[in-house]
């Protein structure tokens, strides 16, 4: 038995977590009080985080598809992938990243398609799109005096949750936005404003809540229907020296926004319409976009199970989980975290930076 | 060594330079493992810093040196580790009071071996969070937590020690009226000499580079003799003014800890209002459940309850943490770890510290000494 420190994959919040392993097997979680992030405390997703190593879908070698999906090789997989891609015009090939990818990963696939001459990069970034104002940080979320939120944070991301239990224990007033139901964070709050759209917010509510924004208030923005939105709560925040913390959900998300363009699920549907070969680096684009997954020609794709998307696909590279690999996270608050190697990839899994250098080395692009 | 007190110290230098004390533990622990008795040791190495304990399981006795010390800022619980991971071992592992009274109750349960395993066990006055500490002692002693290389709580004072072999000292009272100093289920402790384990271990009443022992059981008696016989440990009788010193300042210890526990558990007790408040931003995580070392039911009945039901809002307070009640309550043994892990400060160990307490007024059971079990425990809950 074996605990060594690590982060916690499951969201963008960065909690630290004490890996439990035996006989090179995870087995289990144990608190991590040392972490500033979050002391110790974590919610169930960040305990469960050792499921995704031992998922029993895990894809221990290459598969590629005959007539249905089949076990294959590192030699055949690759050799079928890269013949693929040299047949199809950069234009005609879209790339794939994700906020679960480390930001050493993302700087690779960024690099390889930029070599390729791939102008149709980007990642899934829901409603969030790339910014580059300041942020603020978690000692900023339990000092402020004025808390503005939009969705569920306590449920969702429950050590930001955290922060605003302590502000709201040290007196702060707390408005939270969401669509009508009953939330933890609505519940706990000072005045839960149930609307319709945040744009209806934006449009009705937002004049009156900005005379109570000063420079000890914070919004934080969890959920947003449209992209152009988040300005606007920026915005709110400057004219008013507030602080904004926009929360992403992916636990390098914010990472990833650095260095791929982020795409909603309208631009990612456009994107991928238009394609005939497509490129998924670690993400599960099928749950939200299969039908539109289907229509293209050549699906290759690197995940560590075999998910949905592995499922439709036509090349499927096994990959490491996040304890597999070496390599960092941006959390929300910009904090850049390192991850160390673990364990090593089942079976004959790699880890994401090494499949797309096998791929780049077969198609003699030097990266 | 008739007497069942006794004062020690390691016979191996790099252990008895490293120990908090004599370095008594770290050589039994030794001679454990050198005669193969134990597979292996349960006890903390320093992660990062100080402030860091990290549970860790020695094979070889090599080792030992890495986990020697106290460390004051590291609130672990070791019952769980065993009962799930090392079940199968012959294990020896060091105990806080509050670890040997979970270990107790689980072997009580069959869920740990006692024939398995050797608990030596460790005198504690409190643990405080490690990031309490950190900011404690920028807030109050003006130091970088960096520079701070060894911690101690010492006289009723938590004292630090910098690189220059300078200390500084500051009463636990005035931290903790200012909510730092110890966990506050650590401040409502009464077990400080845990006579629940083998042997207890402390520096009270011990002269300097000593540790002071007290032998609780037959098995306790063994290892001290044999160690010393074999030449892990030196041995000598305390005077008997340290052993009546030891005994004052545990009856002092005690009678501040009712104190803390009729503040926290009755005068400052949340009202139900209080209650209404907390309840309403639980999210119901577990957190609470999965980390307490007496909750181990395969099939959790809150978790047949609850577990479709993941809806946006909190859980029904009473049933969700009535399951709980009406399962363990009898036997909390105030470890603090639920409340240590609960996202929303949610004070839980408030409830079973006190549901425990008027269970052991009405019939005298108490949770992590008494040799059996609650007597409402119903067997078919496992
Ligand atoms: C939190 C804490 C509070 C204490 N308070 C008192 C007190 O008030 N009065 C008193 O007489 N004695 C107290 N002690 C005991 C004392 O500090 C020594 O641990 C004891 O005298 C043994 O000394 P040693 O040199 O023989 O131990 P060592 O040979 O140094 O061995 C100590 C062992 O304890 C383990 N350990 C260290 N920290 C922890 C921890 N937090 N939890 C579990 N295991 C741990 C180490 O890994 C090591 O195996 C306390 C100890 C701890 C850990
Ligand atoms: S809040 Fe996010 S990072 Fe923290 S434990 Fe939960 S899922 Fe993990
Ligand atoms: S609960 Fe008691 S035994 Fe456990 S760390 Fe706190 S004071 Fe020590
Ligand atoms: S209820 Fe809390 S304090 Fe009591 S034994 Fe369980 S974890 Fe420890
Ligand atoms: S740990 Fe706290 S938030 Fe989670 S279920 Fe327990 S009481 Fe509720």
């Amino acid at each position: 038995m074996k605990l060594t420190h690590t982060i916690c994959p499951s969201c963008s919040v960065g909690c630290g977590i004490n890996l439990i392993t035996q006989k090179q097997e995870a087995v289990g979680t144990y608190p991590y009080k040392r972490y500033p992030i979050n002391e110790g405390k974590s919610c169930k997703k960040g305990r469960e985080c050792y499921g995704m190593i031992t998922e029993e879908k895990r894809l221990l070698n290459p598969h590629i598809k005959k007539t249905s999906l089949v076990g294959s090789n590192w030699d055949e997989s690759l050799n079928l992938a890269v013949s693929k891609i040299k047949s199809y015009e950069p234009e005609e090939i879209g790339i794939i990243g994700s906020g679960n990818c480390t930001n050493e990963e993302c700087e690779i696939l960024k690099k390889f398609a930029t070599s390729l001459g791939a102008e149709n990069i980007g990642y899934p970034a829901g409603n969030f799109p790339n910014f580059d104002f300041e942020t603020g940080n978690l000692n900023d979320v339990e000092n402020s005096q004025f808390i503005l939120i939009t969705g569920n944070v306590l449920k969702e991301y429950p050590l930001i949750g955290r922060k605003i239990i302590l502000a709201k224990e040290n007196g702060a007033e707390i408005i939270t936005i969401d669509y009508p139901q009953k939330t933890t964070t609505g519940m706990i709050s000072d005045q839960y404003i149930q609307t319709e759209s945040i744009r209806q917010f934006l449009d009705d509510e937002a004049e009156k809540i900005q005379t109570k924004l000063n420079e000890s208030s914070l919004i934080l923005v969890s959920k947003l229907d449209n992209k152009e939105e988040l300005e606007e709560f920026h915005q709110m925040a400057a004219k008013s020296n507030s602080k904004i913390i926009p929360i992403m959900k992916e636990c390098n998300s914010r990472g990833a926004m650095n260095i791929l363009p982020p795409l909603s699920e309208d631009e990612l549907k456009t994107m991928i319409n238009g394609m005939n070969l497509l490129y998924i680096v670690g993400d599960d684009l099928a749950s939200q976009l299969g039908e539109t997954l289907k229509k293209v020609d050549f699906l290759i794709t690197q995940s560590t199970t075999l998910n949905q998307t592995a499922l439709l696909s036509d090349v499927v590279f096994p990959s490491a989980c996040w304890v597999e690999k070496t390599g960092s996270f941006t959390n929300i608050t910009g904090n850049t975290q390192k991850v160390q190697q673990i364990l090593p990839p089942p079976g004959e899994a790699m880890d994401d930076a090494t499949i797309i250098m096998k791929i780049a080395e077969k198609m003699e692009i030097d990266l | 060594m008739d007497s069942n007190y006794l004062l020690a110290r390691a016979k191996d230098e790099d252990l008895l330079k490293k120990g908090e004390c004599g370095g008594a533990v770290s050589s039994i622990f030794q001679y454990l493992l050198d005669s193969n008795l134990v597979d292996g040791v349960l006890n903390l190495s320093h992660g990062e810093d100080i402030y860091d304990g990290v549970p860790t399981l020695i094979e070889d006795s090599k080792d030992l040196v890495q986990t020697c010390g106290s460390l004051h800022c590291a609130p672990t619980m070791f019952g769980d580790l065993i009962r799930k991971y090392l079940q199968d071992m012959n294990l020896a592992v060091a105990v806080k009071p509050c670890d040997a009274m979970a270990i107790k109750e689980l072997e009580k349960r069959h869920q740990i071996d006692s024939d398995k395993i050797y608990k030596v066990g460790l005198n504690c006055g409190g643990t405080v969070l490690p990031i309490t500490a950190l900011k404690m002692i920028e807030l109050f002693y003006e130091v970088d937590p960096d520079d701070v290389v060894k911690e101690e709580i010492d006289k009723g004072k938590f004292i630090i020690e910098l690189a220059d072999g300078s200390h500084k000292s500051i009463e636990i009272d005035e931290l903790e009226e200012k909510g730092y100093g110890r966990r506050v289920n650590c401040q409502r402790c009464e077990l400080m000499i845990p006579r629940n384990a083998d042997i207890a271990c402390g520096n009270w009443g011990a002269e300097p580079g000593w540790t002071f022992i007290e032998i609780v059981t037959e098995k306790g008696r063994e290892i001290v003799e044999n160690a010393h016989k074999n030449g892990y440990l030196e041995v000598k009788t305390p005077p008997e003014k340290l052993v009546n010193i030891r005994e004052k300042i545990e009856g002092v210890m005690i009678k501040m800890a009712r104190k803390f526990q009729d503040k926290y558990l009755e005068e400052e007790y949340p009202s139900l209002e209080n209650w209404d408040e907390y309840w309403n931003r639980c999210i119901e995580c577990y957190a609470c459940r999965d980390v307490c070392p007496l909750c181990y039911c395969r099939e959790c009945d809150l978790e047949r309850e609850y577990y479709s039901d993941s809806g946006e809002t909190a859980p029904d307070p009473l049933t969700f943490q009535g399951v709980r009640l009406s399962h363990m309550s009898f036997s909390c043994v105030n470890c603090g770890q639920c409340e240590d892990v609960c996202p929303m400060e949610i004070p839980v160990a408030r409830i079973y510290h006190r549901m425990q307490k008027k269970y052991r007024e009405q019939t005298g059971f108490i949770a992590g000494m008494s040799e059996e079990l609650p007597p409402l425990f119903s067997p078919e809950k496992e």
